[in-house]
Order: structure tokens, then sequence, then C-alpha cells
């Protein structure tokens, strides 16, 4: 019931794709099972959200998407790269080249400017940054006039209009974000959103987003719901509204059965 | 949660640990150092009354100097005072003695023991009734029976490669002779056994040694039972003519004997209280760190605290508590440590040849008093501060949310202090440059002034933190992103970076100066020994109570390849202020053998009545050539005024000043006698010549013959020590530096799990992490190092003014493969400490980048 579902968006290639992908913590009496065999495409230059209730395994699902946790059982793919082969320098290079991340806390270097943040990940790996593609991502996301700044001088909504142009700039093949509004105000989320959104609309991205908030969930072009570990529904063109009666439901669902 | 605070715990645990060490490592040396006093005290106190076991009276001659008084020297200690001592009530046994020294050359030539001179004892074989000497128990071979025979001691034998029979070259003062080895005894005498040498002869040869046939130089009384030494002590004293013998109890000479070998062994606590010292030191810096890392850790717990009504006082006190705790426990295993090390000590310090006593370990309540009283106090000392930072926690720091930017240092007191105390420091050092001698004023200015300048620069140190790392940063940079991310970490707390560098800092700039100064010295001493001796061979006395008999000084003048021998007789000079040295010389040859360098006048005028003097010593009188000096010549009865004929520039070879040698030697030590012949020879020296003249001197143990690379190199040996001391503080400095850096690496590693999450996650491997934590340890290694390289340089080059008003020919002479050894040892110790915390660093996993606070 995943990909069938979507006909209106044209399905050119998938960015990431989970199979059966199972991941369990702890043994024994304190056993819990995160994921059960979730199995997820994203396509690629689409928006994916990803919902459900807390520990509902939405972020551990991320996680081990992203090559940051490793699965119990199950495949992983980035692109047509199986992440169950892959060492940790490896890993550690298919993150830096190919994956682009926003975290809740920003997690931006204090002791780095926001430019030097921004090339961080082409820093690390000895490259140097596309002129022309650093240009377009710092107008986009407004931080023309604050590249100077280190991250204690810039507003929140700032610091995390830095983390997504750092995640943009090494133009991975996908962007992961976890909570990205978490820790913002209701007007600088729907900055950072909006930019998540113009970077698959007009630069072609394709981003998967955990979060909690219905209206965050808007933004996206699907919504896939997690509960208990598995895979339960999916909307597409979602409206904070739709997103929410559905929570409502699966919730009440949840909460009979 | 539960995994995070249990690895809290465990890196707290471990930090303090650390701490713990420091200051164990301190504690250790102070204690092992006062236990091993105490100990060797003790087991020369052991051995004194072991060598008196047998003795409770002993009649010596009144005030035996042993001068050169002849006649009277025989003294009254004959065979009828014997007589008449035995018939003494409450006399059981009488043992007369004659003791004197003598020095013996080992079987392959060499001196035997030389450096302990003091303990070259040789004395009489006197048979009892039962013609055995009770006091020297035969263990092979028999008693020396005529003057071509002598025993000695097991040990004696052992190190000197004895076997009877043997022809063995020993001198007592003056030629040197061969005697046969016949017998070997045991002794207890406590000289003997600390590693010096005992040779015994008949008695009717020893009397005509060290006393005059028929006389004695001791008489020692055995009282019977029920007779106590001090009554037996008055009884004889009844007896023995008044004013010519006295009797002293056994107890008594066992005290004086064991006090006297006790300062003679002396001197070994120094070094390692040097080591305690600095360890000390340089530890409290360690301890502040880690209090202050502690503390800021656990802000949020004390604002809590505060928060629910805990006074500030209640804050502060149980920081010091903690810091009490650790005190403690370090004291303990420092002290334990230090048993250890006052264990070990004897065997480091003796050495093969000069075994000091061994006994059992010696805990005195001094020792455990310093341990804890110095452990306990350094360390609550060095907590103070932090408490007092803990104590200013506001209650509003806990409502705060988890990642605030650390608030901006302010370092404008700090700056003002640290510059004011810099200006003092250095200001102090700069003007010693103009002094011109070492006087102890000066030294204590050079002090005062070093440790001013140091504490500048540790009070400066974290405001010199940031341009400096800048600068190093430069290098750092190149190496991409690790480089400048590892020099932003090191700038982040410069206060914590400075305290960091503080112990190297304080390591480095020691071993600097030190080594500079000891460097410069040596080559001054060099080129002065080199410059000021005109002399190929020197052949002298080990010390000034001998001389050198007159056939060898007319054999070493008659040896072929000689041209000129010019004896010497050294004495002392009294002045007002002073004891001054003297060297007699002869007007004629002087030119020859001693290159003087004469500011005014020469010395071809020296004669009776007249001198000439360093420029040292015209300095301190303020008298020039052509002027009159009251001095005391040797044993001359009173201060004469004598007319100064020159001054020359301080000489090695000359002494302080130069008289004649006729009237030197007629009130010299042993009247008449010579310390030195200098010795120029016809072609350059070669072994042949050299063993030539050890021939003319009869190979005597008591003479050394040196040439001029042997003297140059003995000038300097003194540096040795010195340079020893020097390696020693470089590492315990480098060692506690790197208990520092490690922790506060792994502190700053713990605080910044989510950062370094971050850099995993976005794509840094683990050798970048690893890397990067190891350059930020080199860039606080290296700002330490260089603080410390360029103060202890600075501080060589004000202080060495002081040298240079001692020294003639004084320059800075950098030794510049200590100086690159020390900064590479100091770089290196940075990276090997960075090793543990940047695994754990690694070792995060890019999870915690997501991590909720």
């Amino acid at each position: 019931m995943t990909a069938d579902l979507l006909t209106s968006q044209p399905t050119t290639g998938i960015a990431a794709a989970t199979t059966d992908l199972t991941k369990v913590y702890g043994s024994g009496d304190t056993r819990v099972v995160a994921l059960d065999r979730v199995s997820i495409a994203f396509r690629e230059g689409e928006f994916t959200a990803i919902m459900g209730p807390s520990g509902c395994g939405k972020s551990t699902l991320m996680h081990c998407a992203a090559g940051l946790d490793s699965p119990t059982s199950g495949s992983v793919r980035v692109g047509t790269t199986e992440l169950a082969r892959l060492g940790d320098r490896e890993l550690t290079q298919l993150r830096r080249d190919r994956i682009g991340f926003v975290f809740q806390a920003f997690n931006l270097l204090p002791t780095l400017t926001a430019l030097e943040n921004i090339t961080l990940p082409m820093d690390i790996a000895g490259r140097r940054p596309d002129r022309a593609w650093l240009d377009r991502v710092v107008s986009m996301v407004g931080l023309s006039d604050r590249l100077g700044h280190r991250p204690a001088q810039l507003s929140g909504g700032q610091q995390q209009r830095v983390a997504v142009a750092r995640a943009l700039a090494s133009r991975p093949a996908i962007v992961f974000g976890d909570e990205p509004t978490g820790n913002l105000d209701s007007r600088a989320g729907a900055e950072v959103l909006g930019f998540l959104r113009d970077s698959v609309r007009e630069l072609g991205q394709t981003v998967v987003m955990v979060t909690h908030d219905p209206v965050a969930a808007g933004y996206a072009d699907r919504v896939v719901f997690l509960s208990d570990g598995r895979l339960v529904e999916e909307m597409a063109r979602p409206t904070p509204d739709r997103v929410l009666d559905l929570m409502k439901s699966l919730g009440s669902r949840s909460h009979s059965g | 949660m539960l995994r995070t605070a249990l690895r809290n715990l465990l890196a707290h645990k471990a930090r303090l640990a650390m701490t713990v060490l420091a200051v164990c490592l301190g504690v250790a040396f102070v204690s092992g150092t006062l236990v091993f006093a105490d100990s060797t005290a003790a087991a020369h106190r052991a051995a004194a009354s072991k060598t008196f076991a047998g003795i409770d009276v002993t009649v010596t001659d009144k005030a035996p100097e042993p001068g050169p008084d002849d006649g009277s020297r025989a003294g009254v200690l004959d065979d009828a005072l014997v007589t008449e001592l035995t018939r003494v009530p409450g006399v059981a046994a009488v043992r007369p003695s004659v003791d004197g020294s003598a020095t013996l050359n080992a079987a392959d030539g060499s001196p035997l023991r030389a450096d302990r001179a003091w303990s070259h004892l040789a004395g009489a074989y006197v048979p009892g009734k039962d013609g055995k000497d009770s006091r020297y128990p035969l263990t092979e071979g028999r008693a020396p029976a005529n003057g071509g025979e002598i025993a000695v001691d097991r040990g004696t034998a052992s190190a000197g490669g004895f076997r009877i029979g043997d022809t063995v070259t020993l001198a007592t003062d003056g030629p040197v002779t061969t005697k046969r080895l016949v017998g070997i005894v045991s002794t207890d005498d406590a000289r003997v056994t600390a590693g010096g040498t005992l040779a015994l002869f008949d008695k009717t040869t020893a009397q005509k040694l060290f006393s005059a046939p028929g006389h004695y130089t001791g008489i020692d009384l055995t009282a019977a039972p029920g007779t106590t030494a001090s009554e037996l002590a008055d009884r004889v004293t009844a007896v023995l003519p008044a004013d010519h013998a006295e009797a002293t109890t056994g107890q008594a000479q066992a005290a004086q004997q064991a006090i006297l070998v006790d300062t003679l062994t002396r001197g070994y606590e120094k070094v390692p209280m040097v080591f305690a010292g600095v360890s000390l030191f340089i530890g409290s810096f360690l301890i502040v760190n880690t209090f202050t890392m502690l503390v800021k850790r656990r802000t949020r717990e004390t604002a809590l605290l505060r928060a629910i009504g805990a006074s500030r006082r209640q804050v502060s006190r149980s920081v010091l508590l903690e810091a009490l705790v650790v005190g403690l426990s370090a004291s303990v295993a420092g002290f334990l440590l230090g048993l250890g090390i006052a264990a070990m000590l004897p065997h480091v310090l003796g050495g093969g040849d000069s075994a000091l006593p061994t006994g059992p370990l010696v805990i005195g309540p001094r020792s455990v008093a310093a341990a804890l009283g110095v452990g306990v106090g350094v360390t609550v000392l060095a907590a103070w501060l932090p408490s007092r930072l803990a104590a200013r926690t506001s209650p509003m720091e806990a409502m705060r949310t988890a990642e605030q930017p650390p608030p901006a240092q302010r370092f404008r007191l700090r700056g003002a202090v640290g510059v004011g105390l810099l200006v003092l420091g250095a200001g102090r050092l700069v003007s010693l440059s103009g002094a011109k001698d070492a006087s102890e004023e000066n030294l204590r200015d050079a002090m005062i002034g070093c440790g001013l300048f140091a504490a500048a620069l540790i009070m400066l140190a974290p405001l010199l933190a940031a341009p400096v790392i800048r600068l190093t940063g430069r290098l750092t940079g190149r190496l991409g992103v690790t480089g400048r991310l590892a020099r932003e970490n090191a700038l982040r707390d410069p206060r914590r970076t400075a305290a960091t560098a503080a112990t190297l800092l304080i390591s480095t700039g020691l071993v600097t100066g030190l080594a500079v100064i000891g460097h410069s010295t040596g080559q001054a001493l060099d080129r002065q020994a080199a410059t000021g001796l005109g002399a190929d061979y020197v052949v002298s006395t080990r010390s000034t109570m001998t001389g050198i008999d007159p056939g060898a000084v007319r054999r070493l003048a008659d040896t072929p390849g000689v041209r000129t021998a010019h004896p010497i007789t050294d004495s002392t000079l009294f002045t007002g202020s002073g004891v001054r040295q003297i060297s007699g010389a002869d007007p004629a040859t002087v030119r020859d053998t001693m290159k003087l360098d004469f500011v005014s006048g020469s010395a071809e005028d020296l004669a009776a009545g007249r001198i000439a003097i360093s420029t040292t010593l015209a300095r301190e009188h303020g008298v020039t050539t052509g002027g009159l000096l009251n001095v005391r010549l040797g044993h001359a009865g009173k201060l004469t005024a004598y007319k100064v004929v020159g001054v020359y520039k301080n000489n090695p070879v000359a002494h302080d000043a130069l008289g004649s040698r006729g009237e030197v030697a007629a009130n010299s030590f042993l009247p008449g006698s010579v310390q030195r012949v200098l010795l120029r020879t016809d072609g350059p020296p070669t072994a042949a010549l050299e063993n030539r003249l050890r021939t003319a001197v009869g190979n005597n143990p008591l003479l050394t013959v040196q040439n001029r690379d042997q003297l140059v190199r003995e000038a300097a040996g003194t540096m040795g020590d010195l340079l020893d001391v020097m390696y020693g503080m470089l590492g315990i400095g480098v060692v506690i530096s790197a208990l520092g850096i490690v922790n506060t690496l792994a502190m700053s590693v713990a605080e910044r799990t989510r950062e370094i999450g971050a850099l995993r996650a976005l794509g840094m491997d683990r050798a970048g992490i690893r890397r990067m934590i190891r350059l930020e340890a080199l860039t606080v290694t290296g700002f330490g190092t260089l603080l410390g390289l360029a103060g202890g340089l600075f501080a060589a080059w004000a202080v060495g003014s002081l040298a240079n008003g001692a020294i003639d020919q004084y320059t800075l002479v950098l030794p510049w493969g200590t100086l690159l050894l020390v900064c590479l040892l100091s770089l290196a110790i940075g990276v090997l400490a960075a090793a543990v915390p940047a695994r754990r660093a690694a070792a995060l996993s890019p999870l915690e980048a997501a991590a909720n606070a």
C-alpha cells in the first residue's frame, strides 16, 4: 500500500527505501521492538513527512534510513547502495556525500561562522563548494548578510536556516529532518518548512522529515503514519486539518484496539 | 539516560583519580625523602652503636690536633698508661689503638673509593691475651706481623679486588708504599661499612705512621659487670694526667660518630625535595583546573541546591569537603608510594660502591604529618578558588536551558594584575643585568624576580592564549577543517586552556632556564679552565691536608719530556670578610704554567709581603695594584698588610690570590708542603708520558695526574648533577602535565558529545575526530611550551648576568639540542595524553547529535 497510492507525482526514481526494516532494543524482559518489518520508499523530488505518537519508532526509522543507526534486520538502500553491507568508514562517507541533516537542536558548531558551518560537510570531505549553488542556497534561506556571524549571535530561526543551508549545500541525494521545527516558534518554524518545501519544488531536492506537528506535515507532499513500529496509514497532499483528523481517528483506534 | 549517567560517573572517577595521582606523586616524594632520611639516620645510629659496642670508655690525648707540632705529637698514651689503666677498679679489658688514615690503590691501579676521603681508615692490629684482636676478627689469612704486611676488611678486599698474597699500593700522607696483604678481617665500624676502607698494620708500623713509637692514639676500656660507663669514666679521669688526656664514654662517641656519618652522607634529600616541590606546585594547577571543571559541570545541580535553600557557605563547604577527601586519599596513597621510594632510594643513591647502611624503614611522626599536611593542605588550598566559584552560582542557573554559550570571560582585572606582576618581575630581572656579582642579595632578588615573573605569566596566560594560539593555528589550520576546529576548541575557554598549559609552562620554563644557565656556565667554566691553565699536566693532592712529597716533585721534574715543573702550595687566605684560597707560586715560572690575564701589575714582583689578587677580590676590598690589603695567610698568627702587586682576571688555576711560594708554604697547613705541580711538556701529551708521570709519583693513590682535557671535564663536571635534576624535573612536570591534559580533554569531550555526534553525522570519520582531539592537545601543549620556553629564556638571560659577574667569559649559550628535546618531549606528551580522550570521542555515535538534551 505504498507507492501505488500516489499517482499524481511523477515517479522518477527512488532516493531511499527500506525493506522489512526491523529494529529491536534490549533483550529478554526489556526487549522493545521499535520498528517491525517496515517497508517504505522515498521518491526523488518528493517531500515526505513521517508522523506518529511518541515512541512509535518514527525517529528510529529516520535514523536507520539515514545511516545513523544500524537495523537489527531488513535492508536499507540509499539510491542503489545497500547500507547493511557498509562499514563505519563507508557509512560516514555516504552521510557526508549523499545525505543532508537538519536536527531539532540545530547542532551548529559554535566555534564556526554561519558560512563555515554551511560548508562544513564539504570541508570535511576536502571538496570545494560549488560557488553558484552555494550562493543560490544561501540567498534562498535569506542569510546573505549573516554569513560571518557565529551561531551564538543568531536567533533560533536563523540558526535552523543555517542548518537547512548546510544540509542542502552539498547537493545530497536526500535530506533528513528530525523534528526541524521542534525548537522554534511557529513563525520561524513556518519559514524553515517553507525553505524545505521550496528546495523540493525549486531545486528538485528529496526531503524526509520526522514531525509530530500536523501544521508541519501540511507542508509535505505525502505523510506516512507509524504506530508501534508499524506503518499504519499514508496520506497524499495533506493539509493540517486532514492530518489532525487522521491522527485523532488513529488515536481512538489504537485506544479502542 | 542511565548509561550516560554511569558514563559520567566513571569519567568523574577517572578525573578525580588523575588529580589524586598528581597530589600523590608530590606527597610520595616528600614522605619518601623524610622516611629515607629517618631510616638512614637510624641505621647510622645503629651502626655507630655497633662500632662502639664493646667500648665503655675511651681515653684520648686532649685536644688531639693532628697538626705539625713535632715531638708533642707523641702524647701521653703509652704502654705505662695502659698498664696503669688496667689496674683501675672496674676495668674488665683494655685495648690500645693507633688510628690514622690510609688510601689504597685497587688492584687495577686506581685509587679505591677516592670520593670518600674521610673514611679511609687505618689502624693497628692489636692482639689481646689470646693472640687475637677481638675488634677485628680474622676471617682469612693471619694478622700483619711486620712493616711489610697489612690486613684489610672484607668490604675493602672485595671492592679493591684484593686476594691474600697480593701486593697493595697505599699512601698514608706522604709518599707511596707497598705492602703485602696477609689477612682479611671483618669490622662493624660504620664508617667502613658505609662505603669506606680499612687498612690494618702491625702495632709498631702503625705507631710509626700515626703517632710515635710506643705511643697510642687512643685506649679503649671495657667496664666490668656492675660498673657503669660514666662511673668508669670518672674513675679513669682521676688517674689521667689532667691536661694531657681525657676519657669519653663509648655512648657519647657513638652519638658523635652517628651525627658525623649522617652529615657526611647527607645532601641526598635535596634532589627529591626539589622534585616534591615541583610536582606539588604543578599539581596544584591540576587540582584547581579539575575542581573548576567539576564545579562548572555541576552548575545546574548547585543552582538547584541554592534554589531550594542551600547557603553559599554550604555550597563552598561541600566543594572543600570533596577536596579534603581527595587530598586525604591522595596523601595516604602518596605515603604508601613514598615508602616504596624510601625503600628504593638507598639502591638508587648508594650505587654499587658507596653502600648506605641498610635497616628497617623508620616511619616517624614527622613523615606522616608532612605527608598529610602537604597532601591535604595543597588540595584544599587549590580547591578554595573553585569553591568560591561554586558559591557564586546563581539559583537562576537551574532554570536555564541546557545549551547556553559560556558568558564572555572578562579579563580586565586579571590583565591589570598580570601586567603589574610582569612589570615588577621583569623589571627586577632586567635590573639584575646590571649586577656584577652573585651576592646573596642579588640571588634573592633573582629568585623573587623569577617568582613574580612566573606568577605574571600564569596570570596572563588566558589573555595570551588567543593571540598565541591564533598564531600556531596558522600551522594547524593547514591541516584542513580538523585543524581549524582544534584551534577554535582550544580558544573556546582560554582560562581552561591556560590552566592546562600552565603545568607545561612551569616545567618547560624551569627546565629551559636551568638548561641555558647550566650550559652557559659549563661552557664558561670550560673556557676558563682551558684558558687559565698554561700547563699540560697537573699533578695534585686530593685534599689540602696532604702534600706531595719532595721526592715525587723532584722525580716529576726529572721525568723525560717534562720541560717545566712548577710546584704550587695551596693555602687559605683570611681576609676581613671571609676565607679565600691562595696559591703560592714561583714568580719565575708562573708565566709558563698559568695563563694569567693581568688587569694591572704583574706576577713578576711576587715576593715576601707581596701578593697578586683576582678581580673579584680586588673589587670586594676596593684595592688596586700598589694598594695594601690586610690578610692572614694560613696558620700565620695575625693579619698583616700585604702589598698588592697585580690584579688578574679570575682564574681557577691561580685561585683568589697569588703569593710567593716560600711565604705561603711557611704558613700552610703542612709547612713546606706542595699541593699541586703544574707541568709543561716538550711535545703534545701522550699516553706514554702520562704513564711516566704516574710512575714518577709512584702511583700514589693520594695524587691525581690529569691532562688539560681531564681538568676541563672536571671543571664542567658539577654541571652533570644539575642536568640530572633538570631532566628529573622535566619528567615530573611532563607526567603531571599529561595528567592535566587527559583531564581537560576528557572533560571537553564529555561536554561536546552532541557536537562530536553532529560532526560524525555530517560525515567526519573516526580518524578525523581523533585527529581533531589530538591537534587540540597539540595546540594546548604548544601554547604552554612556547610560553615556558620564552619565559625560561628571558629569566636565563637576566639571571645569567649574575653569573657573568661571578664567572669571567660567561656568555649566554643556547643548548639547542636540549631545548629541542624539551619541546619535542612536551609536544609528544600532548599527543600521547590525547590518546584516550580521542578514542572516547571517536567512539561516540552520530546519534548523539539527535539525542535530546
